[in-house]
């Protein structure tokens, strides 16, 4: 056959197609069970260690301080730990468990992409756009037999000077205060707003207060230096050199535990009592 | 042809004058009024060192350009322009470049006196001074932490300034020597107007050696790596400093910086003013957040900007220096006022737009001309960064649109990004990469309207 | 050695030094911009790049006899793209954590153009053994560049080398003052401009004609 026939030209492109892609769909068909593992683990983790689980892992002697702990424990810590629970922030009722909704393969940044997943806001600070209708939060228990509540994780998210910051807070079951904050993905700058990322800063989160005696939300990231939480309950060191990245999240953390965020569903909580 | 070439040119030239004064010096070029009985020891040393050490076959030939720069600086060049094409003038290089140090001089003097003024102001308002060796020497020395001692000032200032000036025109001195003795060059006097710049455009506080490595930064990179003088594209005092900004962001901007004393938030800010409007002030009547109420409440008047008694680099602060200094360059014609002019036009007419804008969110928007003017490095890098004749635009039109092109970019990155909001090193070192694309239009353009002249 | 011909090693080690495709060629600087703030990243983007390089010059010089010349470069994208996606996958799979650094940039392999300029430059017209030390030979080369300048970016920026802390910043108590220009995408380019300038004045011949 000639080499420049239409005939070959299709036949030999219609071969490489199908070489190809049998190729490439047989990699993605056995490789996505792992993938999928991988993402998971990876959120898990996260949420883990803003609240203080991996710590826990540490002190009991199950994890060297500075490794990272292994899948297996991941996912034990992971189930006996936390419960995760959808939120409606429409109606802001503590749980939907009617809308068919799995919180475990919900995401919730694609949700807050999606028009009919999530609702416009008004301008504000945070630069916070779309609001999607649910919202993950992850439930930790003080430990695995008795199923009392320690505290909540809530997603957060905002501009920060370059971009959209993600990250986790873990709030006491008290529904005020900080235990944990973090920061997972973030387009600072290096050596300047990049510090959110780390532990040095982080560190400086719990034991602060989100609200105050009215429960407005006054927790804010200050120029300088802020002292113990005992001092200044509502105050964090500023980053040095960063200020417009450490406003960026008082902004967000004021958005997300005011009106717009997760301010009425904490409200109702409250309103509940106990706040399990 | 286009603007690049020609200012290669010009080192080749130099090139051409090293190897004749190899072959000439020492037999009488001196010029006459150098002839006094001390100058003639002097030129008797010099003569005798070249014999002994610098000569060709002489144990240090290799470094002959360390020669020849103490040489030229005690002397006028032996050599003078050849060939026809060169219209003969007394302004060589380096009286060219001397002048525009000497422009500088008046800058200099408030470097070390804002340094030490800013200082004292911060600990007259609480803060406590430094615990370094200027804060001890100053003590034993006597004087008091003062701001009505214009001499202490000044003093405590120089103990900031001359070490880092110092530092500067060793440690990128060495880098000059390095490569002259390399590339077989004399050393060039530009690194005289480089090093004498760069101090100027620093925080006080900075640690030396960062000033060591930024102008080693900026003469390795910015203008070795392209060949040396004349033949960098970008401004290499502010390359420096561009480099120091972003690789070490801490101690070259923030809060911190800027005031030789231990400033803390509650007691006394020691942000610059472009940083305060730029965060903004809310007006409590209106609600309002603005950049302008910010600089009225800052606790500095106009006049202290203007007269540079304001938190900044050391040397930039002061707009009526700058203005002296863009004086003496209009007058000996080595700063283009056409530059000059374009920079002021460029911002005020950016500025206008964005006052008319407006914003609700970026307080800076609403601060006016008057007050952008004497901030920031608006001033200083008119009159000394963007005037550099190696980097800024060749042709007359094109320097005027040059201009115009860094006032209107400075103002847009100082306003718009919140993160830069002294961007005016940016807008210049921007430019500079596009004055050669602004010189070959403009030549362009005109060889195109003679082309049409005299085709008619 | 006896696996190799002179001619063979040549192929294999002439993009090293003599013809880069990074310092003399200039291609591929995206990702070497982007990725190479760490050296662990950017060793598996090294790997991935020469293991797409050296499967698509092979795949690629098999098939030449027989790939219409109307279509060539269709089908080489078509293989190259493949190859991406495999590796992409495998990356997913078994190395999570780096290939969401590496993120966009494992896919942009596609488009390196040291991929595509073997396949269509030097696979097309020699044997598979040949192009596919041609296609090792020049990911290597890649990786040498990728390596010095992550390298550089890591110690110099961060003070670590692969993650192991070599200087402590001060930050963490330490003395190092970590060089934040090493951080971002410029920091990159002196690096590799420093290289270019080593190379060149170390062999001369590679300095371009001016025009």
């Amino acid at each position: 056959m000639q080499h420049n026939s239409v005939r070959y030209i299709v036949l030999f492109a219609g071969a490489v197609c199908v070489l190809c892609s049998f190729f490439v769909s047989t990699a993605a068909v056995f490789l996505k069970d792992r993938q999928q593992a991988n993402e998971l683990l990876d959120k898990q983790e996260k949420v883990l260690e803003v609240s203080g689980l991996l710590e826990e892992l540490v002190e009991e002697g199950l994890l060297e301080e500075g490794k990272r702990p292994s899948k297996d424990q991941v996912s034990k810590s992971f189930d006996e730990r936390i419960v995760m629970r959808l939120i409606d922030l429409d109606t802001d009722a503590a749980a939907a468990d009617d809308v068919g909704i799995d919180p475990a393969t919900y995401d919730q940044l694609a949700a807050s992409k999606d028009p009919d997943m999530s609702a416009v806001v008004p301008s504000n600070f945070a630069r916070v756009r779309r609001v999607p209708r649910y919202a993950v939060v992850y439930e930790v228990f003080k430990d695995a037999e008795n199923k009392e509540l320690d505290l909540r994780v809530l997603p957060i998210e905002g501009m920060g000077l370059w971009g959209t910051m993600y990250g986790f807070l873990a709030l006491d079951s008290d529904g005020n205060t900080i235990r944990g904050l973090t920061f997972y993905k973030t387009k600072e700058t290096p050596g300047l707003g990049k510090e959110v990322e780390y532990s040095s800063w982080q560190s400086k989160w719990p034991g602060r207060k989100v609200f105050d005696a009215n429960w407005e939300p006054v927790i804010e990231v200050i120029k300088g230096v802020a002292g113990p939480p005992s001092e200044a309950p509502h105050q964090v060191d500023g980053l040095s050199g960063a200020t417009l990245t450490s406003r960026g999240v008082t902004n967000l953390l004021r958005f997300w535990f005011g009106e717009e965020g997760f301010g009425p569903y904490l409200a109702q909580l409250r309103a509940e009592g106990s706040g399990t | 042809m286009n603007g690049k070439a020609n200012r290669g040119g010009h080192g080749l030239q130099k090139q051409g004058l090293y190897q004749a004064k190899r072959g000439t010096s020492g037999d009488g070029t001196v010029p006459a009024f150098a002839l006094s009985e001390k100058m003639k020891f002097l030129r008797e040393l010099q003569d005798k060192q070249y014999e002994l050490f610098f000569k060709k076959g002489k144990p240090l030939e290799k470094f002959f350009p360390l020669y020849e720069a103490n040489d030229t600086f005690l002397y006028t060049p032996g050599d003078v322009t050849k060939g026809a094409s060169h219209v003969r003038d007394g302004l060589d290089l380096k009286r060219m470049m001397m002048t525009v140090v000497s422009a500088l001089g008046l800058c200099m003097l408030m470097a070390m006196y804002n340094t030490g003024y800013q200082a004292f102001l911060a600990i007259e308002g609480g803060a406590a001074p430094l615990d370094s060796w200027q804060s001890s020497l100053y003590l034993t020395m006597g004087w008091e932490f003062s701001t009505s001692s214009i001499i202490g000032c000044l003093l405590y200032g120089a103990f900031f300034y001359i070490p880092i000036y110092a530092v500067t025109l060793v440690a990128g001195g060495l880098f000059e020597a390095l490569f002259a003795i390399v590339r077989r060059h004399e050393i060039n006097e530009g690194f005289l107007v480089t090093s004498a710049l760069f101090p100027l455009i620093l925080a006080p506080t900075i640690p030396l050696w960062q000033v060591a490595l930024g102008i080693s930064f900026g003469v390795v990179v910015a203008k070795e790596m392209f060949g040396g003088v004349g033949m960098n594209f970008l401004n290499p005092a502010l390359s420096a400093r561009a480099f120091l900004f972003f690789a070490y962001p801490v101690q070259i901007s923030g809060d911190k910086v800027w005031i030789a004393a231990q400033t803390s938030p509650d007691g006394y800010s020691g942000a610059t003013l472009l940083a305060l409007a730029a965060h903004g002030l809310e007006i409590v009547e209106t609600g309002l957040t603005s950049g302008i109420y910010a600089l009225q409440q800052s606790g500095f008047t106009w006049w202290d900007a203007f007269l540079g008694r304001i938190p900044g680099s050391m040397g930039e602060t002061s707009t009526l220096f700058c203005l002296v200094g863009a004086a003496v360059l209009i007058v000996t014609r080595i700063g283009s006022w056409r530059t000059m002019a374009g920079c002021v036009v460029g911002s005020f007419v950016m500025i206008l737009t964005l006052n008319a804008v407006g914003s609700d969110t970026n307080p800076i928007f609403d601060v006016p001309f008057y007050w952008h003017w004497v901030l920031g490095g608006f001033a200083f890098g008119t009159v000394f960064m963007a005037t550099d004749p190696v980097t800024s635009a060749f042709t007359e039109t094109g320097k005027l649109i040059y201009g115009f092109c860094i006032g209107v970019l400075g103002i847009l990155i100082r306003v718009i990004n919140p993160a830069y909001p002294e961007g005016w090193m940016l807008a210049i070192l921007f430019m500079n990469m596009f004055a050669p694309l602004i010189d070959h239009f403009m030549i362009q353009a005109n060889i195109r309207r003679r082309a049409a002249r005299y085709a008619a | 050695m006896a696996i190799m011909s002179r001619e063979e090693r040549t192929v294999l080690l002439d993009p090293f030094f003599n013809n880069n495709p990074i310092a003399l060629q200039v291609l591929g600087i995206c990702s070497a911009l982007a990725v190479t703030t760490q050296m662990a990243p950017s060793l598996i983007m090294c790997v991935a790049l020469t293991a797409v390089t050296a499967g698509s010059s092979l795949a690629v010089s098999i098939v030449r006899n027989y790939i219409p010349s109307s279509i060539r470069i269709i089908v080489q994208m078509c293989i190259i793209a493949s190859l991406v996606i495999v590796v992409d996958q495998i990356l997913q799979a078994y190395a999570f954590e780096i290939s969401k650094q590496l993120s966009v940039f494992v896919g942009l392999i596609i488009t390196n153009c040291i991929v595509m300029g073997r396949a269509e430059g030097y696979a097309m017209q020699n044997g598979p053994w040949s192009s596919l030390l041609d296609g090792i030979g020049n990911g290597l080369g890649y990786s040498l560049i990728l390596m010095g300048t992550a390298l550089c970016r890591e110690l110099i920026g961060s003070g670590k080398l692969f993650g192991m802390v070599v200087l402590q910043s001060v930050n963490d108590g330490g003395w190092y003052y970590p060089n934040g220009l090493m951080l971002i995408a410029p920091g990159a380019f002196f690096i590799i401009g420093f290289f270019i300038w080593g190379l060149r004045t170390w062999k001369p011949e590679q300095v371009g004609s001016e025009d």
